[in-house]
């Protein structure tokens, strides 16, 4: 419904967040808490917007968070889950090698998303680095952002991949 | 099966580092390297260091040799027992000894498993076991007297030989008293056997393991690794991992070794990729 109250929580599509790819170790637990504090912020039964295998990351995330003893209250805004994350090619030991271009795609990715702006991404050059935009381009479709609620939870390339978490708010266009 | 070592539990899939600590002058490995007793706590430390969970604490080497009494057994492990039981009280304390005099012994100072390695030769060995609450390590050596080398020995089926053996013994120790979860059986590769038993025995371990009893394997260094590669002791170190790969694959839990760091190594490879395990870290391809 227009002009609905949104919540959003952006997180990476990292598969390592899943259960079945589980180690003794968790190489991503840091991660893995800030994904689930976002996720647990929209209060329960979010939307998802996210490629089919990122997908299968958000239905863990909200599994978990469903899953706990303490569930929070229902926030007064429709909450949905943005699957998405910047390039892939930051590191010589990145999975996409190192792309001279990947940190200033990062950085103007990043820039657009504090800014409200998540569809400002060139998706050309998206798909050259590897980054995965399409949860960010149907977010832009759907919800304005209120660049003024913007909050990082977690910035980092651990592997040479540019992930962020973010908490946003807007309404439904 | 869980497993329960004297003090210790242990998961049902877990597996288990038994390293050899030899508190002899002449073993076959170490040619009395920890015949000291210092070095054989030095021994204890490096082992306890690289991770293994027991430590197999033997007075007489297995092979024939100069006679040693109960008595000297007793004065070349009781005391190094209760050292190390004081040192390392996380650490799981077997001793390699068939005589039930010792058992008691070596129980009194804070064994937790007594490992007969020469197949039940004293029947009163697993009362001692009972009345201690310690764990027994039932081994088949088709009858074979204890510190003697296989002559023409051969065998109809010389894994059902080994079943029904290390099955019976475990049987008995039960109806003696012994814990049903602390009864473990071993093939007891070349003891009673050629080169040919042993392998055999390797690669139709899974049958051992389907008895449902925790199995143990003993195959370090040992002759049928050097006859089937031509390698002398001190050569037979990928020999053993592949044995011991083998032994992994079909379930082995307990892994009696030299070398800890390079088993345990092996065997979480193994049990991993047999899906018992996960792997330590993964991030290869899921970033």
């Amino acid at each position: 419904m227009s002009g609905e109250p949104v919540r959003i929580a952006l997180v990476p599509g990292v598969l390592a967040l899943l259960p079945s790819y589980g180690g003794l170790e968790d190489p991503v637990a840091d991660l893995r808490a800030a994904c689930l504090d976002a996720v647990a912020w929209l209060g329960p039964g979010p939307g998802v917007l996210a490629s089919e295998q990122g997908g299968r990351v958000a239905a863990y995330l909200c599994g978990e968070v469903s899953s706990r003893d303490s569930v929070p209250p229902r926030p007064p805004a429709q909450g949905v889950v943005v699957v998405a994350n910047g390039s892939a090619t930051r590191t010589e030991k990145a999975p996409g090698h190192l792309d001279d271009r990947a940190v200033g795609f990062d950085d103007d990715l990043r820039a657009a998303l504090g800014a409200g702006r998540p569809g400002a991404v060139d998706t050309d050059l998206a798909r050259e680095l590897w980054a995965d935009v399409g949860g960010l381009l149907r977010l832009a479709q759907e919800v304005e952002v209120d660049p003024a609620s913007v909050t990082i939870d977690y910035d980092a390339d651990p592997f040479g991949v540019q992930y962020w978490v973010m908490r946003m708010e807007g309404v439904r266009r | 099966m869980t497993l329960r070592l004297g003090r210790h539990t242990f998961a049902d899939d877990a597996t288990l580092m038994m390293a050899i600590v030899n508190r002899t002058p002449d073993s076959f490995y170490d040619k009395g390297a920890t015949w000291a007793e210092d070095k054989a706590f030095e021994r204890v430390r490096l082992v306890v260091e690289q991770g293994a969970e027991i430590v197999d604490i033997g007075g007489i080497k297995a092979a024939p040799g100069v006679e040693i009494d109960a008595a000297e057994e007793k004065a070349r492990v009781v005391d190094f027992v209760a050292q190390v039981r004081e040192t390392f009280p996380g650490l799981v304390i077997s001793v390699d000894t068939w005589r039930a005099e010792v058992g008691r012994a070596v129980c009194e100072a804070g064994a937790d498993v007594l490992n007969d390695a020469w197949g039940g030769a004293d029947p009163e060995l697993v009362d001692v076991a009972a009345e201690f609450g310690a764990a027994m390590i039932c081994t088949h050596t088709g009858g074979a007297t204890p510190r003697t080398r296989p002559y023409r020995v051969e065998y109809d089926d010389v894994v059902r030989s080994a079943i029904e053996d290390t099955v019976g013994y475990a049987e008995r120790a039960l109806a003696a008293g012994v814990a049903r979860e602390s009864l473990v059986i071993d093939p007891a590769h070349d003891f009673g056997k050629n080169t040919f038993h042993s392998l055999e025995v390797t690669r139709r371990l899974d049958e051992m393991v389907a008895t449902g009893w925790p199995v143990l394997v003993s195959l370090s260094n040992k002759d049928f690794v050097g006859e089937t590669l031509d390698l002398p002791v001190g050569e037979r170190l990928t020999g053993t991992l592949a044995a011991t790969a083998v032994c992994a694959l079909a379930g082995a839990r307990v892994y009696r070794v030299h070398e800890v760091v390079e088993t345990r190594q092996t065997v979480d490879m193994v049990w991993t990729i047999a899906g018992r395990r996960p792997p330590r870290r993964a991030i290869r391809g899921l970033q």
